[in-house]
C-alpha cells in the first residue's frame, strides 16, 4: 500500500463524516458548474442580440415623439445631408399625420374612450385655455381622429419586423406619387372599404390599392401613403417627422452617429438599433455579472468546506501524524498523504456536484433568464401615443428581442467543463495548503509527551 | 554503540526555563537490554526522545555508532529513525485504519524496502512475535492489547535497527502479557544483537534487565 493509496483509503475512513464533506462540495460545485453554464450561455446570448441589432438608425426631428412634443419635421435639406453622409446605404423616410372629421370621408375605426379624450383636451381651444374639468365640460365632444403614414416602405409600418401583411389587394410603391392608399383591416371594415374603392383626403380621392393587417389595433386603424403624396397633400413638401437610415456595417454605427450628430445639431435625435439592443440587454449583462459572482462564491465556500474538514481531520489525527513522523515517514510523504486524502473527497464531491450541475445547470439558467426577461418586457412597453411609422419598426425590434430573451438554451461546453474541473482543483489546493503547513509543524516528540 | 554525554534539555515556559534532563552520561552496547527507570516527570520520556532522535537537546551529544544524531539535519534525522531505530510505544500507537500487516509494510515502506518484498517480510515478522495469519488481517481494533503491543514491535524491528526505544512497553498489559512482551523483547536482544532500551516504572522488569539506569530530577542517579 503506497502513500497515494492510503490517502484515498483515509478519504473513507469515516464513512458519514465523508458523505457529509462530499455533499457540501458536491452543491457548491454543481453551483459553480450551474453558474458557468448560466454566464456562457448569457454571454452567448449578448452577443446574439448585439449581432442581429442590425445596423439602422433612426433620426427624428428634436422633441417629437410620434404626435406628441413639439418643434419642426426634418427638411429635404436636412434628409439630404443624411443621405449623404459616409457609410448610409438607404433611407427610409416617413411623414406622419392625422385625419379629421372635416379632412376626409372615413369614420374612424377608434373609440377615443378617457384616454383618447384626455389626449385630445387641448384641441379645439386656444393656448391661453387651462385644462380644468370645467373647461373641459364646455367643449364640444372631441372626436376621434385618422392616422395616416406617408412612407417611402412601406414595410416600415409592420409592427414585427417583417414585411406588412397585406391581406387583399397589393402593396404601394413608396416612391409613388399617385393618389393611391393601402387601408388598415380595422378603417376598412368601419368603412367598408375594399381594394378599388376610393375615399377623399384633404378634397383628394384616393384609391384602395390593398388592406393591411398587423395585428395592432391603432395601426390597424390608419392608412398609409407614398411619402411624396402625403406631402403634396398636406402641403408639407420636402418635410418628414422620421428617417431611417441603414449603415453599411455595424463597425461603422457609432462613427455615423457621431457624423449625423455633428451635421444635425441640435435639430435631431438619433438613435441607433445597437445602443436600444445594448440597453434591452442590460439586464442580462446582470445575470452574467451575477453568475460571475456566484462562481467565485461558490469556489470560495468549496475551499472552506475542504480546508475546515482537513484542518479538523490533520488535528484530530495529530497523534497519527506524530507516530508516522517518529517512525520514519518524512513530511513530504505525510503531506502527500492528506492532501490526497483532501483531493479524493474532492474528486467524488466534483463527480457528485457535476452530474448535480449537468442536471440544474439548464432549468436554472432558464428561469434566471425569463424572470429577468418578464420584467424587462414590462419596462419596454410602447406608449400608445408613440403612433405608428418609426416606432412600430424600433417595437418591432424591440419583441424580437424579448423573444431572443426566452430563448436563451444553456449550453455545457468542454471548455465549461474543464473550467470547472480546473476551479475544483484549486479548491483541493487551497483547501490542502493550510492543514499541509499544519502537518509539516506536528513534532514527532509529541506522540511520547502526550503519554 | 550509543554513548550519551553531558545531555541537558531545557524547556521554555511562560513561568521560565524548565530543566528536564541535566548532564546525562550513558554508555550502552551492541546488544545490551538496558532499562531507565525513575519516577513520572523524572524526564524518562524526554531522555528517550532525545535517544530516538524524536527532540533536540539543548547542550550535549549522543553518539550512534561513531555518528552525532542531535547535530543531522531534520531529514538526516528522520532516515535514522527509520532505518536505525525502532520505536515501541505504551499506548501501541498503530495505525487504526490500517490491518497488523499494513501496520508493518508502512515501516517497510519508509525504510525503503522494495513494494515487492514487503508483505513477505511483514507477514514473516508478524508471525515471529507470535501474530498468526488470520490475525495480520485484522485491524488494531479488533486484536487484543497484548497483540497490538506485538505488532507494535514487529513493526519497530521491520527494517532491522540496532536500537529498539521502548517506552512503558508492559504498562498497559496484564501481568501475564507483560511477563511475554517482555521476554519477547529480551529473546530479540539476544537473538538478534539488537540494543534496548526500555523506560519502564515495573521494577521486577528492570531487575531482569543487563543494565537499570535511574533518573530522579532530570540526572542519572545510579
Amino acid at each position: 500500500m503506497n502513500v497515494v493509496t492510503r490517502g484515498v483509503k483515509n478519504a473513507l475512513r469515516s464513512p458519514l463524516r465523508s458523505g457529509a464533506i462530499i455533499l457540501m462540495l458536491a452543491i457548491s460545485i454543481g453551483l459553480i458548474l450551474s453558474m458557468l453554464v448560466a454566464r456562457s450561455s448569457v454571454n452567448a446570448k449578448i452577443d446574439e442580440v448585439k449581432s442581429s441589432a442590425g445596423t439602422n438608425i433612426t433620426i427624428t426631428p428634436a422633441g417629437v415623439m410620434g404626435f406628441a412634443g413639439g418643434g419642426d419635421p426634418l427638411t429635404s435639406t436636412q434628409l439630404a445631408t443624411i443621405k449623404s453622409t459616409t457609410h448610409i446605404e438607404s433611407v427610409t423616410s416617413t411623414l406622419s399625420d392625422q385625419l379629421g372629421t372635416d379632412d376626409t370621408s372615413l369614420t374612424s375605426s377608434l373609440e377615443l374612450g378617457s384616454f383618447g379624450q384626455r389626449m385630445m383636451r387641448f384641441e379645439g381651444s386656444d393656448s391661453s385655455s387651462n385644462s380644468s374639468t370645467e373647461d373641459m365640460a364646455d367643449m364640444p365632444a372631441p372626436t376621434p381622429r385618422t392616422t395616416i403614414t406617408g412612407t417611402t416602405d412601406p414595410n416600415s409600418v409592420s409592427t414585427d419586423g417583417s414585411d406588412l401583411n397585406i391581406t387583399s389587394g397589393t402593396t404601394i410603391d413608396g416612391t409613388s406619387s399617385d393618389l393611391i392608399a393601402l387601408v388598415g383591416s380595422d378603417l376598412a371594415t368601419k368603412n367598408s372599404l375594399e381594394v378599388g374603392d376610393t375615399f377623399t383626403a384633404y378634397d383628394k380621392k384616393i384609391t384602395v390599392t390593398g388592406i393591411f393587417s398587423t395585428g395592432n389595433k391603432f395601426q390597424d386603424s390608419g392608412l398609409i401613403m407614398p411619402l411624396a403624396t402625403l406631402q403634396t397633400i398636406t402641403e408639407q413638401e420636402g418635410s418628414v417627422t422620421s428617417a431611417v437610415a441603414k449603415v453599411d456595417s455595424s463597425e461603422n454605427v457609432d462613427s455615423t452617429v457621431t457624423a449625423l450628430e455633428t451635421a444635425l445639431g441640435d435639430d435631431a435625435d438619433i438613435v441607433s438599433d445597437a445602443k436600444q439592443a445594448e440597453s434591452s440587454v442590460s439586464s442580462l449583462s446582470s445575470i452574467a455579472s451575477l453568475a460571475l459572482a456566484g462562481v467565485i462564491g461558490a469556489t470560495i465556500a468549496g475551499a472552506a468546506i475542504i480546508l475546515l474538514a482537513m484542518i479538523m481531520i490533520v488535528r484530530e489525527r495529530r497523534r497519527e501524524i506524530g507516530v508516522i513522523k517518529a517512525i520514519g515517514g518524512t513530511n513530504r510523504k505525510v503531506i502527500t498523504q492528506f492532501m490526497t486524502e483532501a483531493l479524493t473527497l474532492t474528486v467524488i464531491g466534483s463527480i457528485v456536484g457535476l452530474a448535480l450541475g449537468v442536471l440544474v445547470s439548464g432549468p436554472m439558467t432558464n428561469s434566471l433568464v425569463s424572470s429577468q426577461s418578464s420584467s424587462t418586457s414590462t419596462a419596454s412597453t410602447v406608449t400608445p401615443g408613440e403612433g405608428g411609422g418609426p416606432g412600430a419598426m424600433i417595437r418591432g425590434g424591440f419583441d424580437k428581442i424579448g423573444s431572443n430573451f426566452t430563448q436563451v438554451t444553456s449550453s455545457l461546453t468542454p471548455e465549461i467543463f474543464a473550467s470547472a474541473i480546473g476551479i475544483t482543483l484549486l479548491i483541493a489546493i487551497a483547501g490542502s495548503a493550510v492543514p499541509a503547513w499544519f502537518i509539516a509543524r506536528v513534532r514527532p516528540a509529541e506522540v511520547l509527551r502526550s503519554e | 554503540m550509543l554513548k550519551v554525554e553531558n545531555l541537558t534539555k531545557t524547556f521554555s515556559g511562560a513561568s521560565g526555563d524548565v530543566t528536564a534532563l541535566k548532564d546525562i552520561n550513558m554508555h550502552i552496547k551492541k546488544g545490551e537490554f538496558a532499562s531507565i527507570i525513575g519516577k513520572s516527570g523524572s524526564g524518562k520520556s524526554t531522555l528517550l526522545s532525545m535517544l530516538g532522535a524524536l527532540d533536540v537537546p539543548t547542550s550535549g551529544s549522543i553518539e550512534v555508532d561513531g555518528v552525532d544524531i542531535a547535530k543531522l539535519s531534520a531529514n538526516k534525522q528522520t532516515a535514522y529513525r527509520s532505518k536505525k531505530i525502532g520505536f515501541v510505544f505504551q499506548q501501541y500507537n498503530l495505525i487504526p485504519n490500517l490491518t497488523a500487516l499494513e501496520n508493518v509494510m508502512l515501516a517497510l515502506e519508509f525504510g525503503g524496502v522494495p513494494a515487492r518484498k514487503r508483505k513477505a517480510r511483514a507477514a514473516q515478522l508478524l508471525e515471529d512475535v507470535g501474530i498468526e495469519a488470520d490475525e495480520q488481517m485484522r485491524k488494531p481494533s479488533r486484536l487484543s492489547g497484548g497483540q497490538q503491543q506485538r505488532v507494535s514491535i514487529a513493526r519497530a524491528l521491520a527494517n532491522k535497527p540496532s536500537i529498539i526505544f521502548a517506552d512503558e512497553p508492559t504498562g498497559n498489559l496484564d501481568s501475564e502479557t507483560g511477563k511475554k512482551i517482555f521476554d519477547l523483547l529480551h529473546r530479540l536482544s539476544r537473538t538478534e544483537k539488537t540494543t534496548i532500551i526500555a523506560v519502564t516504572h515495573d521494577m521486577d522488569i528492570a531487575g531482569k534487565t543487563d543494565r537499570t539506569f535511574k533518573l530522579r530530577d532530570g540526572k542519572i542517579t545510579a
